[in-house]
C-alpha cells in the first residue's frame, strides 16, 4: 500500500492545476518513453520545459526527493537520465550574472545537489532567515509540486536564463 | 474534432481548479452539473472558457481599460464552444475583476476578465509601468497588504468573492536568494 505522502503527491499529479501545466508542455513526470520506471518512492523524476537557447534543451530534468510531501517541501536537482547522475556542471542551465536564475540554479553550494531556493528543503533548512527575508516563498503543506515546478519553469523561462 | 472525450479545467470563485472529462456532443451546463461546480439554480452566475489575454494588446495611453470577454451559452456543446482548444471554463458572479497595479507610487487600473491569469496581469503591469522587459521579468505581483504572491498560472477570479469583484496588487521586485 502507498504511504500518504506517495499517495498525496499522486493526487496532486492528477490536479487541476498539475495537468494543466502538462497540457501545456511546461512540465510532466518522466514516461515510460525516455524512462523505464520512475526510481523508487519518494524519488520521481520529472521534466521542465526551457525557454529555446542556441545549444540548449527544450526541458530539463528533475530528480526530486518528495519524502514527507506536503509537510515536508522536495529536494532535488537537475538530472541526467543518460547517465542516470546529477546533470554535469556544464550541461545545466545558466542563468546572466548574479541574477536569481543564476543563485537558484548555483552549483558552487551543497555541490549543486539541491536548489537554492526558499521551497528546496535543502536550502530552506540551512537558511532559516529566508522565512523573513522571503516570506511569499515559504513551503507549508497548502503547497504543491506544482508551486516547485513552476518556480523552476518561471526561471527557465526569463530573460536571465542563458540556455547551458 | 474527434470523438474523444478531453479534459477541462473548472476554475471558480474562491476555489482550486478542478478536472472535469466530457465529450465533444455533451452540453456545456451538463458538465459543469455533474462537477457540482454548478447547480439547476445557478442565478448570477456567469460562464467564461479560455483564458482571457486582451489587456496585453492595450496600448500603453489607454487608463482604466476594460476587456470585452462575453460569457457563453451553457447549452452550447463542448465541441461548439471549443473547449478542446480553450480547455478553462470559469464559473464567476463577477463579470470583470476591477485590478489596481501600485508601483513606485503611481497606480494603473483596469477591468479584466476573471479568466486571466496572474502571468498575464503581470505582463500588462510591467508593460504600462515601461519596465524594460529584461530587468521587469524579475518584478511580480503581490496582493496588497499581504505577502501573497499568487503563482503565474492562477486565474484573477479565484482571488476575489463577490459582492466585492476587485483586488489590489503591488508590483514587487522578486528577492534574490542570498546568505
Amino acid at each position: 500500500m502507498d504511504k500518504p505522502d506517495q499517495r498525496l503527491f499522486a493526487a496532486d499529479l492528477n490536479s487541476a492545476e498539475f495537468r494543466a501545466g502538462v497540457l501545456k508542455g511546461y512540465w510532466g513526470l518522466a514516461g515510460t518513453e525516455i524512462l523505464p520506471a520512475q526510481p523508487e518512492w519518494p524519488v520521481r523524476i520529472l521534466w521542465v520545459q526551457a525557454a529555446v537557447r542556441v545549444g540548449a534543451p527544450e526541458r530539463f530534468y528533475l530528480r526530486l526527493d518528495l519524502e514527507g510531501y506536503r509537510t515536508a517541501s522536495p529536494t532535488g536537482t537537475f538530472w541526467d537520465l543518460s547517465t542516470s547522475a546529477a546533470l554535469a556542471a556544464e550541461k545545466r542551465p545558466k542563468g546572466k550574472k548574479d541574477s536569481r536564475c543564476a543563485k537558484v540554479f548555483r552549483t558552487d553550494w551543497e555541490g549543486g545537489g539541491a536548489f537554492y531556493h526558499p521551497y528546496d528543503r535543502v536550502a530552506a533548512q540551512g537558511h532559516p532567515n529566508w522565512v523573513t527575508e522571503q516570506p511569499s516563498l515559504i513551503w507549508d503543506s497548502n503547497r504543491t509540486i506544482v508551486d516547485y515546478l513552476e518556480e523552476v519553469h518561471s526561471l527557465l523561462n526569463s530573460g536571465d536564463y542563458l540556455g547551458i | 474534432m474527434a470523438d474523444e472525450a478531453i479534459e477541462l479545467f473548472i476554475h471558480s470563485q474562491g476555489a482550486k481548479p478542478k478536472v472535469a472529462v466530457a465529450g465533444p456532443h455533451e452540453v456545456l451546463r451538463d458538465v459543469l452539473v455533474r462537477a457540482e461546480v454548478i447547480t439547476e439554480d445557478r442565478e448570477g452566475l456567469l460562464v467564461f472558457v479560455g483564458e482571457w489575454e486582451e489587456a496585453l494588446t492595450e496600448s500603453g495611453e489607454i487608463e482604466d481599460g476594460e476587456d470585452t470577454h462575453d460569457p457563453v451559452d451553457l447549452t452550447l456543446t463542448i465541441e461548439a464552444l471549443e473547449l478542446h482548444r480553450h480547455r478553462h471554463v470559469h464559473i464567476h458572479k463577477c463579470r470583470r475583476v476591477a485590478v489596481e497595479v501600485h508601483f513606485n507610487g503611481n497606480m494603473k487600473r483596469h477591468r479584466f476578465s476573471p479568466a486571466t491569469t496572474i502571468a498575464v496581469v503581470t505582463q500588462w503591469a510591467r508593460k504600462k509601468f515601461d519596465l524594460d522587459p529584461a530587468a521587469g521579468a524579475d518584478y511580480v505581483l503581490q496582493i496588497c497588504d499581504t505577502t501573497k504572491q499568487p503563482r503565474p498560472s492562477e486565474h484573477l477570479g479565484e482571488f476575489v468573492e463577490p459582492p466585492v469583484c476587485s483586488i489590489c496588487f503591488k508590483l514587487v521586485k522578486e528577492i534574490t536568494p542570498q546568505g
